[in-house]
C-alpha cells in the first residue's frame, strides 16, 4: 500500500483529535497506577484503625503510648499528653517501635551454643542447673511484677537476685550509701530547679523520661538569654545538650570530677553555700589544670551556679564527686534537688559482683545487650532480638514490643512515684516465652506476673492514696472497688502517688570521695568503647537517622 | 475551605532529636531501605545540623528542620513539571504530589531551591511481615517516582471524613495535625492556617524573629522558621560568612 501526503495528514489530524480527548491521559494515569500494585509491592491493610492506650517498654521509663492498630497490628504510635511525665513525648526510638517485632534480627528460635535447640532442652538444663547449685537472676528493670517473680524464684533456691542499672540510677548510687535510702526511692525534682548543672548527661537526648526534661526545657529556658531554668552543660564535645544548653562549659574529657572538686573548694572556701560539707583535697589550680579550664573560670562559673537557686548537678554516670558536689550545694534532699519519692522502695544488689559463684545465670530481656555477666556459670539469656554480643550459653527468644503483658513502675529519674500496667496488644509467637513464663514452667507453683499485677492492684486500692490519671483525673479514694482501679490502669490510666509530705533526706558525708579517673584514662576507656561499638537493634525507621542523615552519627563515623 | 496551611518551626526549641524525622516516615510509609544513603534515601523531614562556624566554646550548633516549603508564588517544582504531576491545591494552599502522573523526570528536584524533593530509586520493601505495620491511611509509592512532604495529606482526608459525618463543612483544627508537629517533644514545630487571622500559627509567622528561608527568590514558602540569634537568622538568605551546614 502506497502511503500518500493524504493519508499522513489524516494520521496527523487523527492524533491530535486522540490527543485532545482524555483517552490517552486517562490510559496513562492507569497504566501508572497499574504498575504501582505489582504483586511484590507490599500494600497497607484497608481495616478500619482502633486506638489503644498502652506504654512504651523499650526502656524503664514507660512513656504513655497511644498505638494505633489495624487488622490487630499496630500500624503507628503517638504520645499521650496527659501522661503525668512524658507529657505526650516520645524518643525517636518509640516512634518506630511498632516495626521492631518484625526486625531482621528478630529471636525466633532457641539456641543452645550458637545451635539450634528446643524449649524442652533449655528448661531440662536450667532445672539441673537449679539442683545443681546456687542460680542468680539479672534483671534490667526492676521493680515490676516480673521482679517479683524473679524474686520468689530465687528465694526459694537460696539464689541470688541482681539488676543492672541505667546511668541515671548509677548516678543515685553515692546518695544510697550516704544516707541509706534506696537508689529506687531517690528521684530528680527538676520541676522546682532553677539552675541545672549536667556534667555530660544527655538531658535533652534521651536521659530519663525524654519528654519530661524536654518539655521542661522548652516551657522555660528555649530561645531565652535569661531564662527561669539555666541549664549548665559540662562536656568535652559540642553535644546535642550542650548545643542547646544556656551556656556550654567545655572541659577535658574524664575531668567532670576535677571540675565538681574546683567548683566544691570555691563554694566553701568564698562561703557561697549555707549547705557546707567537706573541703575536696585537690587545689583549685589542679582542678584548672585538668579540666583545661582557667582557676578565674571555674571560680566563674561556681558563683553562677548558686547565683539562681535552686540548683542541683546531674552526673551520667556514679561519679561520686558530683553527688558530692551535690551535697556540697544542699541539692541532696531538698526541694529542686534530689528528692526521697517513695518510702518504701528496695535496695537491689548490683549484677557485677556476687555472681561468680552461682551454677547457673539467668538473664533477663530487659537486661541491655552490652552487659555481660562477670562469671563462668551457664548463662541462659533471654532477648527478643540477637544483639550479636554478650556470649551465653543459652539464647532464649522473649517477647517482642507489645506482646507481653507487664506494669511499669516509677522510672528511675522521676520525682514522683507513679504506677502503670502495659497489657499485651499483640499475640506472642508460639515460639516465644518470657523468663516469668519459662520459671513457671519449671515451678509451677510460682506466682504468676498477673496475680502479682493484682496484689499491686490490691495494695494500691487499699492505700486510698494518690489519684488516676486517664482520660480523666479519679482520686483512688474515689474508687469503689479494686476491679474499677484495675480496669482503669489497664485502659491506660497511670497511677500518681502523692507528693510525699517530707522528700528530705539526711546524707552524711565526712570526707571528699576519692575518684580515680583521670582525663587520660578516662579519655582512653571513651576512645575502646567507641572502637567496640556496635549498632544496637534499633526500630528500622530509627536506624534510616544513623544511615540517612548527618543528625545521630554512629561512634565509628564520628571524629572522636 | 479556603485555608493557607503553614507551619511555623522555632529553631531556639529543637533540640535535634530526630521524633520528627521518624514519626514522619511512619506515617508516609517510607521504607528503611539498607542501600540507602544520605543521598539516595528519602527523607520528607530531614533534621540538618548548621554550626556558626566558630571554635571552642564559642562553637554554637542549630538544627533546621527541612520539608517542602509548599512555595506559594510562582511554586518551581509546578513550573518545571512536564506531568502536571505536582499542584499547589487551591482550597489548602498544599503543594500535592501525585505519585501516578509523575514520569520520574526530577526537573522538580532539580528545581527546588530547598533539596526538600527525594526520588524513590528502589521498589519499596520491608523485612517480612513488617508491611503489617503499614500505615492504612497512606499508599505505598512505587520505584521512579519523586517523594515530599504533603503535609501528611492523609489526615486531612481523615479530618474531613470526620466533619462531613458530623455534617459539618469546616474540619476541627484539631483533627488535622502532621506527624512531625505531633511527635516534636519541645512543641517546636507548629501547625496551623495562615490566612485565619485568629490562628496563633498565623501571629507567630508575623513575629519579629520569623524568617522564611532563602525569601528572595519570591516563592513565599508556607513554612516559617524562628530564632532570636542573629547568626540563624543570617542563615535564611545564605549570608553568614561562617556558618557551616551539614548535609544529610
Amino acid at each position: 500500500m502506497k502511503l500518500t501526503r493524504r493519508d499522513l495528514l489524516w494520521g496527523a489530524a487523527g492524533t491530535a483529535g486522540l490527543l485532545v480527548t482524555p483517552v490517552p491521559w486517562k490510559l496513562l494515569d492507569d497504566v501508572s497506577i497499574w504498575s504501582q500494585n505489582w504483586p511484590w509491592i507490599p500494600q497497607p491493610t484497608r481495616d478500619p484503625v482502633e486506638v489503644k492506650q498502652s506504654f512504651c517498654t523499650l526502656c524503664p521509663n514507660g512513656c504513655g503510648m497511644r498505638v494505633r492498630m489495624a487488622t490487630g497490628w499496630p500500624v503507628g504510635v503517638a504520645g499521650v499528653a496527659s501522661h503525668p511525665i512524658s507529657r505526650g513525648a516520645l524518643c525517636p526510638l518509640g516512634f518506630g517501635a511498632h516495626q521492631l517485632n518484625w526486625h531482621p534480627q528478630r529471636l525466633r528460635t532457641v539456641r543452645h551454643r550458637a545451635n539450634s535447640s528446643s524449649w524442652q532442652a533449655a528448661t531440662a538444663a536450667f532445672a539441673k542447673a537449679c539442683s545443681e547449685g546456687p542460680i542468680a537472676i539479672i534483671d534490667g528493670y526492676p521493680g515490676r511484677a516480673a521482679s517479683s517473680v524473679f524474686q520468689t524464684f530465687v528465694q526459694k533456691r537460696n539464689g541470688s537476685y541482681r539488676t543492672v542499672s541505667g546511668p541515671e540510677t548509677q548516678a543515685l548510687a553515692s546518695y544510697e550509701s550516704w544516707s541509706g535510702v534506696p537508689v529506687a526511692g531517690l528521684g530528680y525534682d527538676l520541676e522546682n530547679a532553677q539552675t541545672i548543672v549536667s556534667f555530660g548527661a544527655p538531658l535533652l537526648d534521651g536521659w530519663g523520661t525524654p519528654g519530661r526534661f524536654a518539655r521542661l526545657w522548652a516551657e522555660r529556658a528555649a530561645g531565652s538569654t535569661d531564662p527561669r531554668l539555666r541549664l549548665i552543660q559540662v562536656e568535652a564535645s559540642l553535644s546535642r545538650t550542650a548545643a542547646r544548653a544556656w551556656q556550654w562549659v567545655p572541659v577535658h574529657p574524664g575531668s567532670e570530677a576535677a571540675l565538681a572538686a574546683g567548683l566544691a573548694r570555691v563554694l566553701l572556701e568564698e562561703r557561697l553555700v549555707r549547705a557546707g560539707g567537706p573541703m575536696p583535697p585537690m587545689t583549685l589550680a589542679q582542678a584548672a589544670e585538668q579540666t583545661g579550664l582557667s582557676t578565674g573560670a571555674i571560680a566563674d562559673l561556681a558563683r553562677t551556679i548558686v547565683a539562681r537557686p535552686p540548683v542541683v548537678a546531674i552526673a551520667n554516670d556514679g561519679n561520686p564527686a558530683i553527688a558530692a558536689l551535690n551535697v556540697v550545694l544542699g541539692a541532696a534532699g531538698a526541694c529542686g534537688g534530689i528528692v526521697r519519692k517513695s518510702k518504701h522502695a528496695e535496695s537491689y544488689a548490683s549484677a557485677d559482683t556476687g555472681i561468680t559463684s552461682a551454677r547457673a545465670v539467668l538473664i533477663d530481656a530487659s537486661v541491655p545487650w552490652d552487659f555481660t555477666p562477670p562469671t563462668n556459670a551457664e548463662v541462659f539469656r533471654f532477648a527478643a532480638s540477637d544483639g550479636g554480643s554478650g556470649a551465653a550459653d543459652w539464647l532464649l527468644p522473649a517477647p517482642g514490643f507489645l506482646e507481653e503483658l507487664t506494669d511499669v513502675p516509677t522510672a528511675p529519674a522521676s520525682g514522683i512515684a507513679t504506677y502503670a500496667v502495659a497489657p499485651s496488644l499483640l499475640k506472642a509467637p508460639p515460639e516465644v516465652h518470657s523468663a516469668a513464663e519459662f520459671l513457671g514452667g519449671i515451678d509451677p507453683a510460682l506466682i504468676t506476673v498477673e496475680k502479682v499485677i493484682h496484689t499491686r492492684c490490691a495494695d494500691l486500692f487499699r492505700g486510698r492514696a494518690g489519684i488516676l490519671q486517664g482520660q480523666e483525673t479519679t482520686p483512688v479514694s474515689k474508687c469503689s472497688s479494686v476491679q474499677k482501679l484495675e480496669e482503669q490502669l489497664w485502659k491506660g490510666a497511670v497511677w500518681i502517688d502523692e507528693p510525699p509530705r517530707s522528700a528530705a533526706f539526711r546524707c552524711e558525708l565526712k570526707e571528699w570521695p576519692a575518684t580515680a579517673d583521670s582525663a587520660q584514662s578516662v579519655g582512653s576507656s571513651s576512645w575502646n568503647w567507641s572502637k567496640a561499638w556496635r549498632a544496637p537493634v534499633l526500630p528500622p525507621l530509627a536506624t534510616k537517622l544513623y544511615l540517612e542523615s548527618s543528625l545521630r552519627e554512629a561512634p565509628d563515623r564520628r571524629n572522636v | 475551605m479556603n485555608a493557607r496551611y503553614g507551619m511555623v518551626i522555632d529553631l531556639d526549641r529543637c533540640t535535634g532529636c530526630g521524633s520528627c524525622m521518624v514519626a514522619c516516615a511512619a506515617e508516609n510509609n517510607v521504607p528503611s531501605l539498607p542501600q540507602a544513603s544520605p543521598r539516595t534515601g528519602i527523607t520528607p523531614m530531614l533534621v540538618r545540623k548548621v554550626s556558626n562556624g566558630m571554635e571552642g566554646g564559642a562553637q554554637r550548633e542549630v538544627f533546621i528542620p527541612i520539608m517542602c516549603m509548599h512555595c506559594e508564588h510562582e511554586t518551581p517544582c509546578v513550573s518545571v513539571c512536564p506531568q502536571q504531576a505536582v499542584e499547589v491545591d487551591k482550597a489548602t494552599g498544599i503543594v500535592m504530589q501525585m505519585p501516578q502522573r509523575c514520569l520520574g523526570c526530577r526537573y522538580c528536584m532539580t528545581a527546588c531551591p530547598y533539596h526538600a524533593r527525594y526520588f524513590n530509586w528502589w521498589d519499596p520493601a520491608w523485612p517480612v511481615g513488617m508491611e503489617k505495620s503499614l500505615n492504612p491511611g497512606v499508599a505505598v509509592r512505587m520505584r521512579g517516582v519523586v517523594e515530599k512532604c504533603n503535609m501528611c495529606h492523609a489526615r486531612l482526608h481523615s479530618a474531613m471524613a470526620k466533619a462531613a459525618a458530623t455534617g459539618k463543612r469546616e474540619i476541627d483544627p484539631a483533627d488535622y495535625v502532621p506527624a512531625c508537629v505531633e511527635a516534636c517533644p519541645t512543641v517546636a514545630i507548629r501547625f496551623g492556617n495562615l490566612a485565619d487571622q485568629n490562628d496563633p500559627v498565623s501571629h507567630e509567622a508575623q513575629s519579629p524573629d520569623a524568617f522564611r528561608l532563602l525569601a528572595r527568590l519570591d516563592t513565599e514558602p508556607k513554612v516559617y522558621y524562628k530564632s532570636k540569634e542573629a547568626w540563624v537568622r543570617a542563615l535564611a538568605e545564605s549570608k553568614s560568612a561562617n556558618a557551616e551546614v551539614k548535609h544529610g
